[in-house]
């Protein structure tokens, strides 16, 4: 094993993380999105729109990720209707797919952790926004979202730390994702061990980053709970 | 009514934590039947003194010799005291009888359960006998009906009786009390307080660091006052209390009794 | 075949290769949960033993494995597996490449990645055991071990139980990876039933059912777990 060997595997895997973090920013965003669209559903009063989404988080809480990516690519192209339908051109791109799946599983995790931010925020300031004529999307906006964003960015960042090791899974369905390339080149040259190692470092090291991202973030948030220089 | 059998013998005790030494050498020779109330201010080192004994606390110098067995010490390569027998140590600390000032019952088991761990497991006595045995003791404090129950599911008076009936359960040869009553709500230390009167007069040896200051001269043999780490004075309660030659001493009493109105009663 | 005859556990019909994959999926994550709990209680010792290289250990170990993907794990595991085996293999003198059983292979990535969690769960769990409980054991003349086997373990476990509840459900879902080995639990059976009756959708919602099923009812057997530890904690009981 030369060290030009390894850089040269190195630079390859580097290709293919592109791919990664396309699949990964896109449904993590997507995801956040549809977990919003959840979370206001499971709150909103509504017996019918509370079941439909508890259902929902079941399914795909209960479920493992890649059972649900091979329903969408392998199962949803197996009914002609599908196949004629408006909606083809994007599903029969493994991408648009993998995408698609990956932001379905997050978004049930996600909005069970924004219900719980939102289930956190003390009820006590509330009443006191109430309590001065607050109401409806200025409380909202000014006072319960603040508080529950502030709540669930330690949870929300296990969720997207978790998003980028689902990533690794969009191999299996025909994506060019780190994975995929660093197994290639181990069936090219029969190296096994570098391929996967510097794709995991590669992994860790983003994993990393998001973790720090969000530490940055939710130190900016909280300036409020530390104590004041005199 | 104090024998002169020497129950608990302590030789120039000394503890540092850090830079701060908290005790400068202090002794103490309990004999059987004595009631010792330890006082000082916070900071006089009157827990960690009896922390020492049963070597929850490990002291970095002087000899501890309780029943007229001396616990053996050693040092380690830096130069640090610790006990050269762990089995000498567990075997001491199961004949002496501990209670906490936060109770420290076991969460998990029931209160009959709590009272019965020590002898079982540790004496490896027969388990009807302790369960008997037991039960005869929270009759003996007034829990007899709580034996059932979940510590949490008791009031702070109540989980320090069965504290107290866990000590007695092991038959200790002595009863070291770190602040009973410290963390009881005013109305449920003289529950607390009778129990430990009781004991006191069915002739038991008993090492009590307290505030309770008519509690320490209406039941004590002796009374002993640290200060600094050092024993200020010690004697008899009529001493103590009454012309005590001790300045520092008449000064915390003073303190201790404007602070504190309303006393319970015995 | 019709619809769902293919269940059925007729002539043809996959209901019993269903039943026997729900049954190594189970089987293969509570190895590996156990598993898990073996190399988890030697990180959280590692942790809190005070050792630093103990610790920075037990650190980088939970970092990493918290930290890369699963399914690179599992071919980590399975590919390095079967050549460690083989590299001992021939040491001492059988030719001839030795496959590591998927199974082993799988309990061991799936595992290693739960003992990963599973240390932080127990090592919270200790932390929260009030340090006043384990002094009066050592009080009431308690060894090391017997205050840990009655007084701390105990209570480690009966704090750790709604994170085990949710490692489980986590392991469950891994072990759907250990597919890629060839595994015949409840993925792959799903994949090939799927592949050979080209009727994907059927087969894995079959799949995923069957999934949800086990989900639930292990979900149930955690709750009625978690009630019985937690009988004694505080109760929010007003009596005033």
């Amino acid at each position: 094993m030369s060290a030009a060997f390894a850089i040269d595997i190195f630079f390859k895997l580097l290709a293919a993380l592109p791919v990664t973090l396309e699949v990964w920013s896109l449904s993590v965003v997507i995801g956040a999105f549809l977990a919003m669209g959840l979370t206001w559903m499971r709150v909103s009063g509504s017996f019918v729109l509370s079941t439909i989404a508890r259902a929902y988080v079941f399914v795909f809480r209960g479920s493992p990720l890649l059972i649900q990516l091979f329903i969408i690519y392998y199962g949803l192209a197996s009914f002609a209707f599908v196949r004629q339908s408006f909606a083809w051109p994007l599903l029969r791109n493994a991408f648009a797919c993998a995408t698609l799946s990956l932001a379905l599983c997050t978004a049930a995790y996600s909005s069970e952790i924004f219900r719980g931010a939102l289930a956190g925020v003390p009820p006590g300031q509330i009443e006191a926004a109430r309590a001065c004529g607050m109401s409806g999307f200025k409380l909202f906006r000014r006072i319960i979202f603040p508080i529950a964003l502030r709540q669930a960015l330690p949870a929300y960042s296990s969720e997207v730390i978790s998003m980028t090791k689902s990533s690794a899974l969009v191999s299996l369905v025909t994506l060019w994702d780190l994975t995929s390339v660093a197994l290639k080149i181990r069936n090219d040259t029969f190296v096994t061990y570098t391929p996967l190692l510097i794709a995991g470092a590669m992994y860790f090291a983003l994993n990393a980053l998001v973790a720090r991202a969000f530490a940055f973030v939710e130190y900016r948030l909280s300036g409020h709970l530390r104590p004041r220089a005199t | 009514m104090t024998g002169e059998v020497s129950a608990i013998s302590v030789v120039n005790l000394r503890k540092r934590f850090g830079n701060h030494e908290v005790l400068k050498g202090v002794s103490l020779e309990a004999h059987e039947g004595d009631v010792i109330s330890i006082l000082g201010s916070s900071g006089s080192g009157k827990s960690t003194f009896l922390r020492c004994i049963n070597l929850l606390e490990t002291p970095d110098d002087g000899v501890v010799t309780v029943a007229g067995e001396t616990i053996v010490m050693r040092r380690t390569a830096t130069g640090k005291a610790i006990a050269a027998d762990h089995r000498q140590v567990d075997r001491i600390r199961s004949q002496l009888g501990m209670v906490f000032q936060s109770f420290n019952l076991w969460s998990h088991m029931t209160i009959l359960e709590n009272l019965i761990e020590g002898p079982i497991h540790v004496q490896k006595r027969p388990r009807a006998e302790c369960v008997e045995e037991a039960r005869a003791l929270l009759e003996k404090v007034g829990i007899g009906d709580k034996a059932a129950a979940y510590p949490s599911q008791l009031s702070g008076g109540q989980q320090q009786r069965a504290a107290i009936a866990r000590a007695l359960a092991m038959r200790p040869k002595v009863m070291l009390f770190d602040e009973p009553t410290s963390a009881l709500d005013p109305e449920l230390v003289g529950e607390v307080l009778r129990v430990m009167r009781g004991l006191a007069e069915e002739g038991r040896t008993m090492l009590i660091v307290t505030h309770e200051m008519a509690f320490a001269r209406d039941v004590s043999s002796r009374v002993m006052f640290l200060h600094q780490g050092v024993v200020d004075v010690i004697g008899p309660p009529e001493e103590l209390f009454g012309d005590c030659r001790s300045e520092r001493f008449k000064k915390f009493v003073s303190g201790a009794t404007h602070a504190r109105a309303g006393q319970p009663s015995l | 075949m019709t619809g769902l005859d293919v269940f059925g556990f007729g002539e043809g019909g996959w209901g019993l290769s269903f039943l026997a994959g729900a049954a190594m999926t189970v089987l293969v994550s509570a190895a590996a949960l156990l598993f898990g709990a073996v190399i988890g209680a030697l990180a959280a010792w590692g942790r809190l033993s005070g050792n630093k290289a103990a610790g920075a250990l037990s650190v980088g170990f939970s970092a990493i494995f918290r930290g890369v993907p699963e399914l690179l794990v599992v071919y980590f595991v399975y590919f390095g597996s079967s050549a460690l085996l083989t590299a001992i293999g021939n040491a001492m003198g059988v030719t001839g490449f030795i496959g590591m059983p998927a199974f082993l292979a799988g309990v061991l990535a799936v595992g290693v990645i739960s003992g990963a969690y599973q240390g932080e769960v127990y090592r919270g769990g200790y932390l929260a055991v009030a340090r006043g409980e384990i002094e009066a054991a050592q009080a009431i003349g308690m060894s090391r071990f017997l205050s840990f086997r009655r007084i701390i373990a105990p209570q480690v476990l009966r704090f750790a139980i709604p994170g085990l509840g949710n490692l489980w459900q986590m392991a469950l879902k891994d072990s759907s990876l250990i597919s890629v080995t060839g595994l015949a639990e409840l993925m792959r059976v799903s994949q090939v039933g799927a592949a050979s009756s080209h009727r994907p959708f059927a087969f894995y919602i079959g799949g995923c059912a069957l999934y949800l099923i086990v989900t639930s009812i292990t979900n149930r057997l955690f709750d009625a777990a978690e009630r019985h530890a937690t009988r004694g904690l505080k109760q929010q009981t007003s009596e005033r």
